[in-house]
């Protein structure tokens, strides 16, 4: 058989350790699967999405009941984008509990947090796009945390709301920021980090000489595998389409009125419960920041894996990482139960 | 390997079958763009059975948005409903000015008879001034029955009756617990507060409360699709919600539910001190009282005797002056207006009907080319026929015309 396109965007072949689902989880690839889902929905719902605070939230609702297959479009968009955070969080968590960050991967590692912030960001940006009465608490209480920023938080502030109030313009800026400026990142971010994957010589598996299976599997196997998870993956989100419709909202009229029970969009709840603590900019910006940090150091500060310890999870070698990475999900886990729970 | 790929592919298409399947299965959305906001709506979608309110609030003109507010495009029935003012009832005091007014509507200039919100907001019968006013009175809470209090704070800038405003009725600051518990348990008929819960007092709040007349059948399966009615004919079982409730009773200074079900109107009216003549009994009560009498006149009043003003009189006249009459030669009179929204008479220009002493038209009495006057029941569509005084043998001073005096012989025993 030739090869067609999509198998010479593979090696002719791969270690078959490096595509064991056990081992990958096969998160690396949902995750391209579901941005691909998420550029195609996207653009459909672009048709008919009005970046507009008078028009906004009805335009969802005209995508949503109207529109044919508007509501699927938009079901599907919704749920890729709130997969693509978890995959690509469990993404991260393979690599840092299977010891991959190590040299030669340091930079792409890197590549990777930075992509998974900025893919953050843009669900965020997508979830303001709502402009519905529910959104109110993440617009108004997120951009007011730039502004705690010291030194920089106002001029960060007005070129991230586009003017002194998060109201009118804050929608367009996030509407750009959502269909340009953040994907512009993360599609840049995201072909360097598939190519930092070959280059850096695939997915991380011991050197030859200390593998204990030398069997390869070839593009052809190996696109056969993705294309399985892609029918799975895709099946599994239109029946969460179906069955579980993204939210909708009445419209905003006044968004600087935050009622008591807004909830942050669920991957800010922890951050939503720290902010009861107290200083915003301790609380909502410092202590973030500094967990991103510690993610960022792990493979240049904490222990690394031996060679012959990589491909399998929790390396004895790297105990270090795994228990701070550890350690931080699960602050992040209990601080978000918490406030889905209060 | 090729198995699972197909079977993989199997469940893609099964789902998205289901997609196209649940796809089909929406119903058909229908739509209304009302003229008045020319935007779409799909309320009929699921509403398509309800009866038009009135005939003066055609659908094709006002949709259902704009009184009721509501999520217009969505079909999903919780969302739809969960911007609505008022509930089902938009024309709950909290929210009417946003639902029912509007300079072309119903919070106009007063010159044009369209200041029904301002007036009604200020009607004894939102306020309950006057017992508020006795009931603290009679507590020693204030040493004389000036209004003070009203249920809500209320202001009238260009008094006539000298109350510029009343401050809102906080129970929680009288020391006298009596005061605290008549606020218990007996401001339940005022316009802003549900009624107490019983069939004989089931109405709405706001203006539903009097032009949402609730028939029993109504009040008994809930709210199906009869009770979306606005109108003027009121018949007086739906005054008697709140003025046929039961008695005070001095002694125990308690209140006292009616038991029964009431149905002779002479001999099942409350008060068993009260008179009445055979019109009182007869007619509905919006028969006579008037628009300003029942909804205010614009100013704060301290109780109920303050704004009734109509009195037996005020059709018969006296022994020496016919009741006061307009003969209707302007077409945009408020008369035919009135007329058009309960067309029991076909009034013409021309006819001549009679005006209350402060200009209300009684729009629903015509002078007869005999001398005597028909009426017509703006509830019943009945057709009565009445003479004057002047010219009868009646023999009361001239000076003695309240109507207390024509019960004197007039009354029915009871």
């Amino acid at each position: 058989m030739r090869p067609n396109f999509f198998h010479h965007l593979h090696p002719p072949s791969i270690p078959a350790e490096q595509s064991r689902w056990r081992y990958t989880l096969g998160a690396g690839g949902l995750a391209v699967f579901l941005a691909l889902v998420l550029g195609f929905t996207g653009i459909l719902e672009m048709f008919f999405y009005s970046p507009n605070p008078a028009d906004a939230a009805q335009s969802i609702q005209i995508i949503s009941y109207h529109v044919p297959f508007g509501g699927l479009i938009r079901n599907l968009h919704y749920w890729s984008a709130q997969l693509l955070i978890l995959v690509s969080g469990v993404h991260l968590l393979r690599v840092i509990f299977t010891g991959a960050y190590a040299p030669p991967r340091r930079f792409n590692y890197l590549l990777g947090l930075g992509l998974f912030v900025t893919l953050i960001l843009d669900d965020f940006t997508g979830y303001i796009l709502r402009w519905d009465q529910d959104i109110c608490w993440a617009l108004v209480t997120g951009t007011n945390l730039l502004k705690t920023i010291p030194g920089i938080g106002t001029f960060l502030f007005r070129i991230t709301v586009g003017g002194q109030y998060a109201c009118e313009s804050a929608l367009l800026r996030f509407y750009t920021w959502h269909i340009f400026g953040l994907i512009f990142l993360a599609a840049v971010l995201m072909v360097w980090h598939l190519f930092r994957v070959r280059r850096d010589g695939g997915i991380a598996v011991p050197p030859p000489e200390a593998r204990p299976d030398r069997e390869r599997i070839t593009r052809f196997a190996l696109v056969r595998r993705e294309v399985l998870a892609m029918l799975i993956a895709g099946a599994a989100l239109i029946l969460l389409s179906i069955f579980f419709p993204a939210p909708t909202g009445v419209p905003i009229t006044d968004p600087a009125v935050v009622t008591e029970e807004a909830r942050a969009p669920w991957f800010f709840l922890w951050v939503q419960q720290m902010l009861k603590w107290g200083d915003p900019f301790f609380w909502g910006v410092l202590v973030p920041s500094v967990f991103l940090l510690l993610l960022a150091l792990i493979p240049f500060t904490f222990a690394q894996p031996e060679p012959a310890e990589l491909g399998q999870w929790f390396p004895a070698s790297a105990r270090s990482a795994q228990i701070a990475a550890g350690i931080l999900l699960l602050v992040v886990l209990l601080l978000s139960l918490k406030g889905l729970t209060s | 390997m090729r198995l699972s790929l197909f079977l993989a592919a199997v469940l893609l298409v099964i789902a998205l079958l289901m997609a196209a399947w649940v796809e089909n299965r929406r119903p058909q959305a229908l739509a209304v763009t009302p003229s008045l906001t020319g935007e779409t709506e799909f309320c009929i979608t699921c509403h398509a059975d309800l009866n038009e309110i009135s005939p003066s609030h055609p659908v094709e003109t006002f949709g259902c948005v704009i009184c009721h507010g509501g999520e217009r495009l969505a079909l999903d029935a919780d969302l739809a409903h969960s911007s609505m003012r008022g509930g089902a009832n938009p024309s709950d005091l909290s929210v009417v000015s946003e639902s029912c007014g509007g300079e072309q509507c119903h919070s106009g200039s007063p010159a044009e008879a369209r200041d029904h919100i301002q007036r009604v907001q200020t009607s004894i019968q939102a306020t309950y001034a006057g017992a508020i006013a006795n009931m603290r009175y009679t507590y020693g809470a204030q040493p004389d029955l000036n209004a003070i209090f009203g249920i809500q704070a209320v202001q009238d800038s260009e008094t006539a009756t000298g109350i510029p405003a009343l401050a809102a009725f906080d129970p929680t600051q009288e020391n006298n617990p009596s005061l605290q518990t008549f606020a218990e348990n007996c401001l339940y008929c005022h316009l802003y507060v549900e009624p107490l819960d019983r069939q004989e007092y089931t109405r709405f709040t706001g203006c539903a409360a009097c032009h949402t007349p609730l028939t029993d059948h109504a009040k008994q399966d809930g709210i199906p699709d009869d009770v979306h009615t606005l109108t003027t004919a009121i018949p007086y079982t739906q005054c008697n919600t709140c003025h046929n409730r039961g008695n005070y009773d001095l002694r125990s200074m308690t209140f006292t539910e009616r038991a029964d079900h009431p149905t002779s109107r002479l001999e099942d009216y409350y008060q068993p001190i009260a008179q009445f003549t055979q019109c009182e009994y007869t007619l509905d009560c919006v028969d006579c009282h008037t628009r300003q009498e029942a909804m205010g006149d614009g100013d704060i009043h301290a109780n109920q005797k303050d704004i009734e003003y109509v009195q037996c009189q005020t059709c018969h006249g006296t022994l020496e002056a016919l009741p006061a009459m307009q003969t209707l030669t302007d077409p945009n009179d408020l008369a035919f207006r009135l007329a058009f929204l309960n067309p029991v008479i076909n009034l013409a220009l021309g006819d001549t009907i009679i005006v209350t002493p402060k200009g209300e038209p009684l729009w629903n009495i015509r002078l007869l080319p005999d001398g005597s006057y028909e009426q017509f029941g703006k509830a019943t569509g009945h057709r009565f026929t009445f003479r004057s005084v002047m010219g009868s043998n009646c023999q009361q001073n001239v000076d003695e015309q309240e109507s207390h005096y024509c019960h004197e012989c007039h009354a029915v025993e009871r």
